[in-house]
């Protein structure tokens, strides 16, 4: 455990107590996590990746949304520039993620930030980011956070490439369609929704999840970003008008 | 794809994949965003997450698909009824999957 948590107890116990925190919050959505990671893990050898490829691929580029979206591309023999230009627009979510992300590990080392960068995906981020938004701008990454962090992305990680992993391994066995991916979509509605606490989150979640139906049909998956940005739009544009709507009827009375 | 160039793709996606990851993580401190825009962040994950999941309930085969006969539709209400009125997470997978699993049969 010293190796992990360090030899200074009180700095250790703050450490292990944020990782378990981490581990218990993401628990229950690992179900998910894994089933998808097993799912990926599948794709990616009937698309005619080798074992080693894949598993390479897993370990390397650790993302499910960008390895799935290139699947079809490398299948279909696309040119290197469409594969990498897919890759970003599917990516772009991941600065927005990382802006978000910025202000709790900004004192750490460009090195150890570039590390944890790794470490993120969506449910990380969201779980993250809804738990310590609330934090003011002094209170922000602190070792407790950080190793929250930590927590929730060793779960994931260590279930997600395990899984990836079997999903490699088994490929031949796994029938195409098991529809068993479908309990990652399950995990995420079980998850997002508790998360959408007042007025301004609820129109950008709305407002979100129409333009992505709506803009699915967009070359390069671009509609995951368009309906991200329009529902962050929509939920600052909410939060501004019923500022002032509460402005104005304070005033008035 | 030949094997090289499968790996070349593999190396492309980490180096854009770990670079638009840490995008902001390094340059933030020369771009500091506008306190509205740092506020308005935190509405990300639930759009983020929202935007994964609608297209895959009222979406088949890329089409608009509203009715009782879209399983992953029924499915995912069935799932967020339990989420908002059990609030369990496994719950709302099993009864969901279930539901899919009846649905598709």
């Amino acid at each position: 455990m010293k190796a992990l948590f360090g030899s200074r107890p009180e700095l250790a116990r703050v450490r292990r107590e944020g990782f378990t925190r981490g581990i218990r919050a993401v628990a229950p959505l690992l179900i998910g996590t894994g089933i998808w990671g097993l799912v990926t893990g599948v794709a990616m050898v009937k698309v005619g990746l080798s074992t080693a490829q894949a598993i390479g691929m897993t370990l390397l580029v650790f993302s499910g949304t960008v390895q799935l979206a290139s699947l079809p591309l490398i299948a279909a023999n696309a040119p290197l520039w469409v594969v990498m230009l897919t890759a970003m627009v599917v990516n772009l979510r991941f600065v927005i993620f990382s802006a978000g992300l910025h202000s709790f590990f900004r004192r750490f080392s460009l090195g150890r930030r570039w590390l944890l960068s790794y470490f993120m995906v969506d449910t990380s981020f969201a779980m993250f980011l809804s738990r310590f938004a609330d934090a003011p701008r002094d209170e922000r990454g602190t070792t407790e956070q950080v190793w929250f962090f930590l927590g929730m992305s060793a779960g994931t990680w260590f279930v997600w490439q395990t899984m990836s992993i079997v999903g490699i391994v088994l490929a031949a066995e796994v029938p195409a369609r098991w529809g068993l991916e479908f309990t990652a979509i399950l995990a995420l509605i079980a998850m997002t929704l508790p998360m959408i606490s007042g007025k301004p989150a609820l129109i950008g979640a709305v407002t979100s999840g129409v333009i992505a139906v709506v803009a699915a049909g967009l070359p390069l998956k671009l509609g995951l970003l368009v309906a991200v940005v329009a529902g962050i739009a929509a939920a600052m544009s909410a939060e501004i008008m019923l500022e002032r709507h509460a402005a104005n009827t304070g005033g008035t009375s | 794809m030949s094997n090289l160039e499968i790996w070349l793709v593999i190396i492309g996606l980490t180096l854009i994949t770990i670079l638009m990851r840490s995008s902001f993580l390094m340059l933030g401190d020369y771009f500091p965003l506008p306190e509205r825009v740092q506020h308005g962040l935190r509405y990300a994950p639930v759009c983020a997450l929202i935007a994964l999941v609608t297209p895959e309930l009222f979406l088949t085969q890329g089409t608009f698909d509203l009715s009782i006969a879209n399983p992953k539709l029924v499915a995912g209400l069935a799932a967020a009824v339990i989420t908002l009125t059990m609030r369990s997470m496994i719950a709302a997978m099993a009864i969901g999957m279930l539901v899919f699993t009846f649905l598709r049969a």
